[in-house]
């Protein structure tokens, strides 16, 4: 049976991807360093944009991969292995943070003594946004969650040679604990790297909305990839459309929900129309930056919400992939509309490196995506669930199922 | 393998978590039996006047207490500024809350094929519709004047005047009302086709004439069961939202307040997990004496009450989570009231009410991350109380601590819950027994059309 093979031997143009993907990467470096010195601070706004979109694709698909340890269900198993991959990157994506470590002083008004030393509610917060306790915190961040994805794919790898069930057990605790943990050390992230940017500004929801668009983010890309796998060998005989229906009435779920979370925020912070929440808002909803928050409201909610109640979108993988693709893009947008309106505040302003860096990390991110894939078989055949999600169509040669209804 | 299972059908049922969710041995007869014996043959245990007699009679005491608010006016609760909400909006978020797990249970378990919530889903909407009658009482009288509660909705009137359009208050009455609607609707549509049974074996005249006009000339022909679906699927459709609107709502009461302590933007999702947490805790409150009682061992089985357990673990966390952002965001906000409201719930007078919420809620049920304990049907039950106790005494904190200490000092109070206000909250916990007692004892508590889908013969047929 070709399922146990390496991607590598089933793909063989993996390989050709991931060479052109990393050059193509390398090339943009030299492009954004051009960038950097000609403007630093912007080109640290567009990399924290371009590194919040990456980080949330891998720390959304390692969250996901963890629901499905404790959840099960088919829906997990045929992209276990783009999960394990998209989580291997992290170790990459923490030398990747590096730039903002060094960038803080552009990006972090906190960071600034004279401003401190003139304001004192940033000095009653200096007890938590101070330089070296900020750098503390993210390296426990990238240690915890390198750490967790670091076990939970050597077990995997183990599973697949040896096929022992115990491991699943093993599996399944970690991953309960490792939901708790990237749930608040995410929050904490997105409290550092995004919400103090607006050092004054708070928002308890937040960290929920951030954790949201992550697993938003994992699940779109998830869909293309299966989609772009699912027409290559062995998977185009065993993914059918059911598969792609769950994974996005899955991705369904999560737009609704960062709407419900966006909408909760937007609405508590205008009623309460409190000086020190509603500046935040007005930033972003000032003419300019307005029409950003429409673009947001239609294609990050309205036309893909719209779109995916279809039971025909959901079933055809070549429609599927173009939205999730599409909320992909979104995702982009909205990563950009929290981060650039606090830089520029007198009306909306888009830098060439706003276009360039989200590329070029994008690209060196998918690079790694592919040479992480390659190394393993396409599907987890050792899963307790395998056999009951994939069995009966592998048995029957690819024919798909009756569907329940 | 002869006749796999439909695709969809595999999906997250939980397979192979070892204990079934029907015991094994029954027939289409037996189960049919079985539940309908309770309502039809079986004797009434003594156990059941003795619980309905309680019950009753704090119904009685609810009727009373009611009674004399209506005489007297408000005034007899200890509700008075600064804290113009206590035990009575306290109570309306609680029942309101619990209704949420048979909602849950009912319309997105179904909507997820989780069948595992065939056996307790019945029984889990009629509780929605008690716990909604329960919460519905509290504002109603908080008004102070029940008979003029239409004023609460918008309707054209020679006095020209409109609710305000832009206050929670009114979207709550909307969405309560929905709410309620959708819950009896959809708790009657399914219990069409067992009324129909109870019809066809009911030894009496009465409960011939009764139960078959309740059936609504159910015959069970294909074309029955073929609307039947449809009808079902879309009402669950229909009550899914409301499992997240209708406490979201509840929160943007709170929320869109500027009160320290109500104003937080977590609350909407937040809310809606404390009511799944309460929600589940109160249907294991109930059935695991009901399954005792009734011996009902073999359909609601240990792998329901352990799957029950998990999503209390995984909806006390998130309220949990709830908590700690709070604590924390107040303090980093840097606003001196927010600050000061989280120090006062931690050291203040309402003190040991925070540190016990923060024990009930929080630090005794992690013990359900032990299989051992979730599958011990005493340590269940009684962690089911303490969580009941705990998702009260968090509604009470967040409204309670919140008003008695206002922005100036000089508005400052206190307060303490009289002879009348425990009363009430005790006079609602009856009615909702009392209701539960006669549902118990006159309609089927399990869908027994829907446990014979569970069994092999079921699935030899497809």
């Amino acid at each position: 049976m070709a399922l146990r093979q390496t991607a590598d031997e089933l793909i063989p143009e993996l390989r050709r991807y991931q060479r052109q993907l990393l050059l193509a990467g390398a090339a943009g470096a030299v492009v954004s360093f051009v960038g950097y010195v000609l403007n630093p601070a912007q080109f640290f706004q567009s990399y924290l944009m371009a590194y919040m979109f990456v980080l949330g694709l891998s720390l959304g698909s390692l969250a996901l991969g963890m629901v499905h340890q404790l959840s099960g269900g088919a829906w997990g198993v045929v992209i276990r292995r783009p999960i394990g991959a998209a989580a291997r990157v992290l170790p990459a994506l923490t030398v990747m943070f590096l730039p903002i470590a060094f960038g803080m002083h552009h990006l972090y008004e906190w960071t600034h003594a004279d401003v401190v030393a003139n304001d004192p509610i940033l000095q009653g917060k200096q007890l938590y946004l101070n330089t070296p306790f900020f750098l503390v915190r993210a390296a426990i961040y990238f240690a915890a969650w390198n750490g967790i994805s670091f076990l939970l794919n050597r077990w995997s790898l183990e599973q697949d040679r040896t096929g022992d069930r115990r491991l699943s057990r093993r599996m399944q605790l970690l991953s309960g604990g490792g939901l708790l943990a990237y749930g608040l050390l995410t929050t904490f992230a997105a409290f550092d790297w995004m919400m103090s940017l607006a050092p004054h500004w708070f928002s308890t929801i937040y960290g929920v909305l951030i954790i949201g668009g992550q697993a938003l983010s994992a699940m779109a890309f998830l869909i293309v990839v299966l989609v772009w796998l699912s027409r290559r060998k062995p998977l185009s005989d065993i993914v059918v459309a059911s598969h792609f229906h769950d994974l996005a009435n899955l991705m369904l779920a999560f737009v609704m929900l960062w709407a419900y979370f966006s909408f909760s925020q937007y609405l508590i912070i205008w009623s309460g129309n409190l000086p020190e929440e509603i500046t935040w808002y007005m930033h972003r909803l000032q003419p300019g930056w307005r029409l950003v928050a429409l673009l947001l409201v239609v294609f990050h909610f309205a036309v893909p919400f719209v779109l995916l109640l279809s039971r025909a979108v959901k079933r055809e993988p070549d429609t599927i992939m173009k939205v999730a693709a599409a909320i992909l893009v979104a995702r982009l947008i909205d990563l950009f509309w929290l981060i650039a309106p606090e830089f520029h505040q007198d009306g909306v302003y888009v830098s060439w490196m706003d276009v360039a860096l989200p590329l070029t990390l994008v690209s060196l991110w998918l690079g790694c995506f592919m040479w992480q894939l390659r190394g393993r078989a396409i599907l987890p055949v050792y899963d307790p669930q395998f056999e009951e999600a994939l069995g009966p169509i592998i048995d029957q040669g690819g024919e798909t199922p009756r569907t329940a209804h | 393998m002869d006749n796999p299972m439909p695709l969809e059908e595999r999906q997250l049922t939980g397979a192979g978590s070892g204990v079934p969710v029907i015991a094994p041995g029954h027939t289409f007869g037996s189960v049919t039996d079985k539940i309908s014996a309770i309502v039809l043959t079986r004797r009434t245990p003594i156990g059941w006047y003795l619980g309905f007699m309680t019950a009753a009679a704090l119904t009685g005491l609810l009727l009373v207490s009611l009674s004399y608010l209506v005489v007297e006016g408000i005034g007899i609760w200890g509700n008075n500024i600064p804290v113009a909400w206590a035990f009575d909006i306290t109570n309306f978020v609680w029942w309101i809350g619990i209704g949420h797990a048979g909602t849950l249970i009912s319309a997105i378990l179904l909507l997820l094929r989780q069948t595992w919530r065939t056996s307790i889903n019945r029984f889990a909407e009629a509780m929605t519709l008690c716990a909604v009658a329960c919460a519905g009482i509290f504002p109603l009288f908080h008004t102070g004047r029940p008979w003029l509660a239409y004023w609460l909705l918008p309707y054209p009137n020679t006095m020209g005047i409109w609710p305000q359009f832009r206050s929670p208050l009114v979207w709550d009455v909307f969405a309560v009302s929905t709410y309620a609607t959708v819950s009896l609707l959809f708790w009657f549509v399914g219990l069409v086709p067992d009324l129909a049974t109870l019809r066809d074996r009911s030894q009496s005249r009465t409960g011939r004439i009764i139960y078959g006009a309740l059936a609504l000339g159910w015959r069970g022909s294909a074309m029955h069961w073929h609307r039947y679906e449809t009808a079902y699927l879309l009402l669950a459709g229909i009550a899914t939202p409301l499992v997240v609107s209708v406490h979201t709502v509840v929160s943007f009461d709170f929320a869109v307040a500027i009160v320290p302590g109500w104003h937080t933007t977590i609350f909407p999702p937040y809310f809606v997990a404390g009511a799944i947490y309460s929600g589940f805790a109160m249907v294991l409150t109930l059935s695991i004496p009901i399954r005792a009682i009734y011996g009902l061992q073999d359909f609601i089985t240990l792998r329901h009450l352990e799957n029950m357990a998990k999503v209390m673990l995984v909806t006390g966390l998130i309220v949990a989570y709830g908590y700690t952002v709070e604590a924390f965001i107040a303090w980093y906000g840097g606003n001196a009231y927010e600050g000061f409201m989280i120090w006062n719930r931690i050291t203040g007078p309402y003190a040991p009410a925070y540190w016990a919420l923060l024990l009930c809620n929080v630090i005794i049920p992690q013990i359900l991350w032990f299989k051992s304990v979730r599958t011990n049907v005493i340590v269940l039950f009684v962690l089911s109380l303490v969580v009941n106790v705990g998702m009260w005494l968090e509604r009470f904190i967040i409204i309670v601590t919140s008003l008695h200490r206002d922005f100036l000092p000089s508005s400052w109070g206190m307060y303490q819950p009289t002879f009348w206000d425990w009363s009430t909250y005790l006079g609602t916990i009856g009615l909702f027994l009392m209701l539960l007692f006669l549902f118990v004892r006159f309609l089927p508590l399990i869908s027994i059309f829907e446990m014979r889908t569970l069994l092999p013969e079921a699935k030899g047929e497809q």
